[in-house]
């Protein structure tokens, strides 16, 4: 028998065959039992043909393996070839929820500082008139100590005006360095309208440390602001008043709406005020028992609502309140 | 505050413009909201088209009784104007807005024919120029002006007013001088002397004075002026108060006000003649005392209310309103004068009681230096004699020690360490010295205005540091070893937010204030705003269900909200137990919640230990509680066709693993079988799936119903139930053996406790 014959033709009528059909009939004649290499192989007698005609039956059995492959892939393509949907159509519907806006910018600015290293403090949203007023330096005639003002709820007992309390509960647990954020409910007895909401959330910060300065505090905020509202933005800070900080500042934004030209947005200034802060004064520092003298630091307080408000463009703070799901799942 | 800037640089005159002026005091001294430019537009030479006239021949207008028909020089020409004033005649010298010229109000004029007569032009009354607001005749103008003298170098009519709003510590402010001297000291100017030339005193009339509360009045001046001539202020003056945004009244009123806005010291005017006794006692108000304020309201007072009174009774709550009876009348000739100093408390307390703020009570409540009581008295008295013909024939000047100045000591070399920034002991000293401090080496002296102010070495810093904020460079704290984390709580709310929104639920927020709350100890506000907000609630159901049902009602499809939010639970103390909650509504049934909270607690790894429950605002029969909160279909009376629940995020996080330990559930695949068993419909699947793990032990890896199933069949009143259970060991594989013996254990177990049998 000629090996290498039988192999060529076996190959050839491999590779001729058209269908799956043709093809088995090929392997039946060429690798069934009673194949003429089958046969062969079953009388060889000497290594040399036996190898010899192996050599055959691995060819031929790839021939076929590799046809089988090639002909069932195109008896594939043949039948998905008129198989297709509107790629355009939607797909199977998932409920889905939103967080709240607030909730967006809250994250946001507690992963801002976090980065920092700072802490995130959950204060209480009730707290004593100690706490609220005389430990932040506010005089026992502070316009915020009225009744007119500020939520009372028992004579000494107050919903927070501001977070501010929760940081002097954290400087009173804890020796310096205290680098923390406090986020939350707060309530000023504000008639709602466009711009106020009795029920509001602030951000403070409070850094106190050696050796912090007013620079610290300028370099803090903008990187806050740009990280908020985008790398290109300036920040310029202007003097204020506040009973707990020491020197106050009051910190604007460049108007990212048209950036510095003038527009509704920044009141045709440039500028949109985005919230307070200061110097810690030291009486606030001396009420928790840390010396002045050894450390100082910065605080500011900003509403994340004005935020929310200022990045998205929102025309009535009270829309993060109706709770309304046309509203809620703008975001 | 409104500063009309022509007044200012009477007093500080940097030459920069009032932007450039704004923007300096906006960053370094109190907000500028704006600079509104007022008056006569100065466009296109518009200034020009208004000049001094004098008045040749004035005669009634032929066809028109109320008009005058005049000629009047306005400088190289004549021209016609009809006008209906008669406050004037020939030789007046008047001011003149030619034809083209355009005024505050926008309207431009055009030569035309009034009643049949050319008019080319227009004779202006003051509020036609924004000088003041009488419209009664003309302006008549100093007859010394040459015809045609361009009107704006005689009149402001075009005024740059900055719209300032100042911080509460500094009442200093609340004074065009006050802002000159930031002024002057920023733009290292001049600053002019204290305004006001004391007149000749040409008398020395002894007027009664006694204060018998001197914490409350620690100064009271009176000064007394004879021949006073009640008369409308000459334009200048109404022109200042009128751009700073007060209404002229009279010379002697407006005096008063005038002195206020350029000092901050108020002063008021009384007509000594009308005071019983021709005395003045400053005392507390008695039990029932009232007085008709000069804005005709009739005022309650009680005790805490300072007043100035006569012998008789009360005539003005200091610091706050002056009384009717006693105010300047046309007929007045002779004026008392006070300029006095108010303790600020008892002035903003009678204030806030009785609803009534003035420019006065603005002032005294934030603080006014006492010393401001001597330079407003001797401007006031100049401007009496000066305007209004007054001679100053007597002064009373009663004063309890005035308060010593504050000395600080200054380290410069401290202020550079706060700041950020080194800023020479030499320029910190400037600094302060051109704001009025006294500067001896590093010893500093507080000025009287800003006493209140001033008391530590941070308030000396902080004059440094608002005029040199734009140069403090921006650094970042040199943290030492400061690490920043969420704590597991803050972490726990965060994956509950996101859990709850992969179940397709939308955030809410509502308010922590409420009508009423199911808890009658609930915390109520002393003062709410309104009755929809005066308690603080003890859980968050309420308030999202109404919001639910707001979204259905519009319209809102899918409706499913939550909200993460604290509860205030009266504790006893005044303060009371605030715990974080999460809180869901969902359209549909019970298994609606149900569903969020097994995913919510699967994903936290908490165990599910639901039992049957009551709540009042769910369904009696399809209440869930757990350790962790409620869980039930919203009782239909309460509203139809809702689901919800409210846990405890304390109880959440105390009920997932700290960590979770690793158990080999890959190398022994588990044996999986179904067995459904028909059981009494009271029967809790929770009880039955507890028994069949009790009775298999560990080697029973997982348990789930996964059918339910009622029929005539299986008998009225039973259920049955599917179970898929997972047996599995973590040290070989089970045999069918082992499968089938812990299967037998359950059935009997099941069967014994439950009378449950196993279908086929």
């Amino acid at each position: 028998m000629d090996a290498s014959a039988l192999q060529k033709q076996a190959l050839d009528e491999i590779a001729a065959a058209g269908t799956l059909g043709a093809l088995d009939d090929a392997r039946v004649k060429f690798l069934g039992r009673k194949s003429e290499l089958k046969l062969a192989l079953r009388d060889v007698r000497d290594r040399e043909t036996g190898m010899a005609l192996n050599a055959v039956r691995e060819a031929v059995e790839q021939a076929v393996e590799a046809k089988q492959a090639e002909l069932e892939r195109a008896e594939l393509d043949r039948t998905i070839a008129e198989d297709r949907v509107d790629v355009t159509m939607p797909g199977v519907r998932h409920r889905r929820g939103h967080l709240h806006l607030v909730t967006q910018v809250r994250r946001e600015v507690e992963d801002i500082f976090v980065g920092m290293g700072y802490d995130v403090l959950d204060g209480r949203e009730v707290e004593t008139t100690r706490y609220l007023f005389d430990a932040l330096n506010m005089s026992p005639n502070h316009p915020t100590r009225s009744p007119l003002h500020t939520f009372y709820v028992g004579e000494d007992a107050v919903l927070r005006s501001e977070t501010s309390p929760s940081q002097i509960h954290a400087m009173e647990s804890k020796p310096p360095p205290i680098y923390v954020v406090s986020l939350g409910r707060c309530y000023r007895r504000d008639t709602p309208d466009t711009t106020h909401y009795p029920i509001f959330h602030q951000v403070e910060g409070l850094v106190v440390d050696r050796g912090i300065t007013l620079a610290d505090l300028k370099g803090t905020l903008r990187t806050l602001l740009r990280q908020l509202f985008g790398a290109e933005r300036d920040a310029k800070f202007v003097t204020h008043f506040f009973p707990f900080t020491e020197p106050s500042v009051e910190v604007l934004v460049s108007c990212f709406q048209c950036n510095g030209a003038g527009c509704p947005m920044c009141r045709h200034s440039g500028w949109i005020e985005i919230g307070g802060s200061g110097m810690v004064d030291p009486n606030v520092l001396r009420f928790v028992g840390y010396d002045p003298e050894e450390v100082s630091g910065f605080a500011f307080g900003w509403g994340l609502e004005r935020m929310a408000i200022l990045r998205h463009g929102l025309p009535d703070i009270r829309d993060l309140w109706a709770d309304d799901l046309r509203f809620l799942r703008q975001f | 505050m409104r500063v009309p800037l022509s007044w200012l640089r009477e007093y500080a005159n940097p030459s920069a413009s009032a932007t450039e002026i704004a923007e300096r005091l906006s960053i370094s001294t109190c907000e500028v909201e704006r600079v509104v430019r007022r008056g006569v537009p100065d466009t296109d030479g518009n200034l020009g088209r208004f000049r001094v006239g004098r008045v040749l021949s004035a005669e009634k207008h032929p066809n028109a009784d109320r008009l005058q028909l005049c000629v009047v020089d306005v400088g190289g020409a004549q021209q016609q104007i009809v006008c209906g004033a008669w406050n004037f005649s020939a030789g007046a010298t008047v001011a003149v807005a030619l034809p083209g010229a355009t005024l505050p109000n926008g309207l431009t004029l055009e030569s035309r024919k009034l009643r049949g007569e050319l008019s080319e032009g227009m004779i202006l009354a003051e509020d036609e120029v924004d000088l003041g607001s009488d419209h009664d005749g003309i302006m008549l103008l100093d007859p010394s002006l040459a015809p045609g003298t361009p009107l704006a170098d005689v009149l402001p009519l075009v005024e740059d007013v900055l719209d300032v709003e100042t911080t509460p510590n500094r009442p200093d402010l609340l004074s065009i001088y006050g802002l000159a001297r930031e002024v002057a000291a920023l733009f290292d100017v001049a600053l002019a002397p204290w305004p006001g030339v004391e007149p000749p005193k040409t008398g020395d009339e002894e007027i009664p004075i006694q204060v018998d509360d001197p914490d409350g009045c620690p100064r009271f001046v009176g000064r007394l002026f004879r021949d006073v001539a009640l008369a409308p202020s000459p334009v200048w003056l109404k022109a200042r108060i009128t751009a700073a945004g007060m209404r002229p009244i009279s010379n002697v009123v407006d005096i008063t006000n005038y002195v206020m806005l350029a000092l901050g010291s108020p002063l008021h005017a009384y007509d000594y003649t009308t005071l019983a006794g021709g005395r003045i006692v400053v005392r507390r108000a008695h039990e029932g005392e009232t007085i008709r304020t000069l804005d005709g309201q009739d005022r309650k007072l009680v005790p805490a209310d300072l007043l100035i009174a006569d012998a008789e009774r009360a005539i003005g709550i200091a610091g706050i309103m002056g009384g009717e009876e006693t105010e300047v009348a046309d007929t007045t000739t002779t004026v008392l004068l006070e300029t006095a100093n108010f303790e600020p408390v008892t002035i903003m307390h009678s204030s806030e009681r009785l609803g009534l703020r003035s420019e006065a009570s603005n002032r005294w409540e934030k603080g006014v230096d006492p010393h401001g009581a001597g330079h407003a008295a001797r401007l006031a008295s100049q401007l009496l004699a000066e305007l209004a013909g007054g001679r100053w024939v007597g002064e009373n000047d009663v004063q309890a020690a005035l308060p010593e100045p504050a000395r600080i000591e200054l380290r410069p070399a401290h202020t550079s360490e706060l700041l950020g920034l080194d800023v020479t002991a030499d320029e910190q000293r400037a600094i302060l010295g051109s704001l009025g401090f006294g500067v001896d080496g590093d010893t500093v002296t507080v000025p009287s205005w800003r006493a209140r102010d001033v008391t530590r070495e941070a308030d000396l810093i902080e004059e440094v540091a608002r005029f040199e904020l734009d140069a403090v460079p921006f650094t970042l704290p040199a943290r030492r070893e400061a690490v920043g984390r969420l704590t597991r709580s803050q972490q726990l709310r965060r994956t509950v937010e996101d859990v709850l929104v992969g179940c397709g639920l939308c955030e809410a927020y509502t308010p922590s204030l409420v009508d009423r709350d199911p808890d009658t100890d609930a915390l109520r506000l002393r003062l709410p705003l309104s009755n929809d907000q005066s308690v603080l609630r003890t859980t968050l159901l309420p308030s999202l269900l109404a919001a639910a049902e707001r979204n259905r009602d519009v319209g809102n499809d899918d409706v499913a909200l939550f909200e993460i939010a604290r509860v205030y639970l009266p504790s006893g103390a005044p303060l009371p137990t605030e715990r974080w909650r999460v809180a869901g509504v969902v359209e549909g049934g019970y298994a609606d919640a149900k569903g969020v909270v097994d995913a919510l607690l699967a994903t936290l790894g908490a165990p599910l230990a639901v039992e049957r429950g009551s709540h009042p605002l769910f369904h009696p029969g399809k209440t869930g509680v757990l350790p962790q909160g409620w869980v039930g279909e919203v009782h239909p009376a309460v509203a139809t066709g809702w689901a919800a629940f409210e846990l405890d995020l304390a109880e959440l996080d105390a009920s997932r693993p700290q960590r979770v330990l690793y158990e080999d559930v890959i190398s022994f695949p588990s044996v999986l079988q179904d067995l459904a068993f028909v059981v009494a419909d009271d029967v809790a699947a929770a009880d039955l799936v507890a028994a069949m793990r009790e009775a298999a032990g560990p080697e029973l890896r997982d348990v789930a119903v996964f059918d339910e199933y009622r029929s005539e069949q299986i008998g009225a009143g039973k259920r049955s139930l599917a179970f898929r259970v997972a047996f599995g060991s973590p040290e070989r594989t089970l045999t069918d053996a082992d499968a089938t013996a812990l299967r037998e254990r359950i059935v009997t177990a099941l069967a014994a406790r439950f009378g449950a049998e196993l279908r086929a």
